[in-house]
């Protein structure tokens, strides 16, 4: 690369605070055996019954079994400790998404009204927590959603949640991040061609993605939109299209099954060579679910969350002992999902514990909540905040090019080409104004950034 | 211009793959009455079986030889299908459809679950037989020989199809049990027998179709159930039981396709079903059925 460029890029991280290549603090956090306060009062020994909604079948199993295997990891370290405060062990009800939004709805109802639970967790799709969030208020579970990041929960299913947080990061940051990524490596592209699912997803990060690469790089032009139907396997048709656009970049939300069929496709169709490919999730389910056949250089997106060798080792020890203790329990290396819910069961403990040095005994509902409201975590993908105002948790956003390294079958990131940025340079701060609160944009980041992002100029 | 080469290609490819699914469900039901809700599980584990096989043999098998293993997926297929129709299928024709739909929707359910169990919830592939057979070069852009080649067999396989049921003995008695089952038990034909083989051919037909995409792409959970939504738009089109209906149904639906992703993208999945009601409208047993 040559300097002007880098000098160029690392002028334009700045305004976002963002890093290029590893970085990161040290700190003591989940999973690692460090001296807890000595419970207070008397615990019962009964244990806490935890409810964990994933995809345990259908292709969104490539999301949803890391997941379960995060959360099994967690509840088995905690139990090894003689469980919550040293005497409750977690027994965990699962459920399997796949069973359709009204499905899981029945199933949460079930597991409150006759298995007690007193935790609910998982959940992936975007589709579902919309319809979970006020039915877990209104049976006042306490709930900590894994994944299932529509912008819409907060801003406008619960817009007031008090039982419900959810900890990976906001899907609007999700687009984002690739236009940042994009923007950072590959500053002079300006035909955009776009390959979305046609839902809820794919409509959010095209939106975001766009709307944010336009504040960053002038004069951008999107060429070519394809919505194949989530599920789709040829994408034949799409990419010759895409190729009859002629664009710079291509902007991929397409996830799981689907991209690998994608990617094994627009390799063959030489896709890769014609333009510059940024995904949103294609480093998203199990890591060896991609094969090394897959191009170096592609903008490998994790929903903006975490890839199993970032924050590096020796820089973030809690993420590298939990890489270590994941890989010696399933055999494999944990995806973002797998971090999402070990960090969730973490935080329940973190506030259980917290509760209890305040009032004593088992803490009720309203004693964790209160301890759950702007906390923080040290949870593996880095430090994670849970926002008091709408529960939703903040980290720091990633992504990077995809590259080839011995020791890993299959692709991982190129450490020098990691983007990590600052979560709140990129997500409308407290309070900002939800969707029909003066504005009607889709979500409160997309007004946010309409309004206050500078447009490119020349630097 | 190699553009449009290109999307014809593109759309001969999905046709050739939609026709072995749609005929193997139309045959099954031309044959036996049965709508067999599990025909796309059965092109899901063709692509799952050959995937897997290809990849266990790779090591050790020249690429060529790989080829072999598209065959035996679908045989294998085949035999599954011969196992089924007697243990499940049979005690239900004397039900009335309700009780086949259920229970070939179960069997779709199950079959899913197996291939779960069976092989995980990560993708599998064998690109390998793609990169074996490299690429040409149509204008300036390439386009894989495999795709040329798997276009061939979809054609191969019509009219291999065709000859069977038209031009041998067992096609006749395949049509004789389809036209009148009473009859053709009384003139002395073992119906029993027909009917478990034109299962399992309808049943290698699907796998074929599974078998042959999945080099290309990818074998992934639900694969199976992606595909029987648009195999029913098939034969909806073409006429349910009726062999030149999949045949034509399979290549109006994949044109129609090819043609709104390059032109009109929102409306891909929308036209589709447009034309499918349309072809109810004017021919409620589609082009080629025949009327009950």
């Amino acid at each position: 690369m040559d300097k002007e460029l880098l000098q160029e890029r690392r002028g334009f991280l700045k305004q976002f605070g963002a890093t290029l290549g590893a970085a990161g603090l040290g700190a003591a956090g989940v999973g690692t055996a460090h001296a807890a306060a000595k419970p207070k009062g008397n615990i019962p020994d009964r244990p806490v019954k935890v409810g964990h909604t994933t995809f345990l079948t259908g292709p969104a199993e490539l999301l949803g079994g890391p997941g379960q295997r995060g959360h099994v990891l967690a509840q088995e370290e905690i139990n090894a400790q003689g469980g919550l405060l040293g005497k409750r062990k977690i027994e965990t009800i699962f459920a399997d998404e796949a069973a359709g939004t009204d499905g899981n709805v029945k199933e949460l109802r079930r597991m409150k009204l006759s298995e007690n639970i007193e935790l609910f967790t998982g959940v992936i799709s975007s589709g579902n927590t919309p319809a979970l969030g006020p039915v877990a208020e209104e049976l006042r579970v306490l709930t900590l959603f894994n994944d299932g990041c529509t912008d819409f929960l907060f801003d406008k299913a619960v817009p007031n949640p008090k039982y419900t947080f959810r900890v990976t990061n906001i899907q609007s940051a999700d687009g984002v991040t690739a236009a940042i990524g994009a923007a950072t490596h590959w500053p002079k592209v300006r035909r955009i061609a776009s390959l979305q699912p046609d839902y809820s997803y794919g409509r959010n990060v095209f939106e975001h993605f766009v709307l944010a690469l336009g504040k960053l790089l002038p004069g951008i032009e999107v060429v070519s939109e394809s919505w194949p139907k989530l599920g789709t396997t040829d994408f034949t048709s799409h990419i010759t299209k895409i190729l009859s656009t002629k664009p710079d970049l291509l902007i991929a939300g397409v996830w799981g099954g689907d991209y690998v069929a994608f990617y094994k496709q627009a390799l063959r169709y030489g896709l890769f060579d014609k333009m510059k490919v940024a995904t949103t999730l294609a480093f998203g389910g199990y890591p060896h679910a991609i094969g090394k056949d897959h191009p170096e250089g592609v903008l490998a997106g994790v929903h903006a969350n975490y890839h199993f060798l970032y924050p590096s080792g020796d820089r973030w020890p809690v993420n590298k002992s939990f890489v270590e203790r994941y890989h010696k329990r399933w055999k494999e290396y944990p995806s973002f999902e797998s971090d999402g819910a070990y960090t969730a069961l973490y935080l329940y403990k973190q506030a259980v514990e917290k509760a209890n040095q305040l009032v004593g005994g088992w803490p009720d509902d309203e004693a964790i909540i209160a301890m759950l409201e702007g906390t923080g975590i040290d949870a593996p993908a880095g430090y994670l905040y849970l926002r008091a105002d709408n529960h939703q948790g903040y980290k720091d956003a990633v992504t990077g090019l995809s590259k080839n390294l011995p020791g890993y079958d299959f692709p991982v990131w190129d450490s020098a080409s990691i983007v990590s940025i600052p979560i709140r340079s990129i997500t409308a701060p407290p309070n900002w104004p939800k969707p029909g609160q003066g504005h009607n944009e889709s979500t409160a980041a997309a007004d946010w950034i309409k309004k206050t992002w500078p447009a490119a100029g020349k630097a | 211009m190699e553009i449009v080469a290109l999307q014809v290609l593109n759309s001969l490819f999905y046709a050739a793959v939609l026709f072995l699914i749609a005929a193997g469900l139309s045959l099954i039901f031309g044959v036996m009455g049965i709508v067999n809700m599990a025909h796309g599980s059965f092109y899901a584990l063709g692509a799952y079986v050959t995937a897997w096989s290809v990849g266990a043999a790779a090591a050790t098998l020249p690429p060529a030889a790989l080829f072999i293993f598209l065959l035996l997926g679908a045989i294998a297929v085949a035999l599954v299908g011969l196992m089924i129709e007697p243990t499940l299928i049979r005690p239900f024709y004397r039900r009335q459809e309700e009780y086949q739909l259920l229970v070939t929707f179960g069997l779709l359910l199950v079959l899913e679950d197996v291939i779960r169990l069976l092989w995980g919830g990560t993708p599998l592939t064998a690109s390998g037989l793609v990169d074996s057979l490299g690429l040409v070069r149509i204008g300036g852009l390439p386009y894989p020989v495999y795709n040329l080649l798997m276009i061939g067999v979809g054609a191969v396989a019509a009219l291999a199809l065709w000859a069977f049921v038209y031009r041998t003995k067992f096609g006749v008695l395949l049509r004789a049990t389809a036209q009148d089952r009473r009859m053709a038990a009384a003139l002395g034909i073992d119906v029993g027998r027909i009917y478990a083989l034109a299962f399992g051919l309808g049943c290698f037909m699907a796998g074929l179709g599974g078998a042959i995409v999945v080099p290309s792409q990818a074998a992934v959970l639900g694969m199976g159930v992606e595909v029987l939504v648009i195999a029913f738009v098939v034969v909806v089109i073409g006429g349910l039981g009726s062999l030149e209906g999949a045949l034509v149904g399979a290549l109006i639906v994949s044109a129609l396709r090819t043609i709104t992703i390059q032109f009109w993208e929102e409306f891909e999945l929308a036209a589709l079903y447009l034309i499918a009601a349309i072809v109810l409208l004017i021919r409620p047993t589609g082009l080629f059925g025949r009327r009950a």
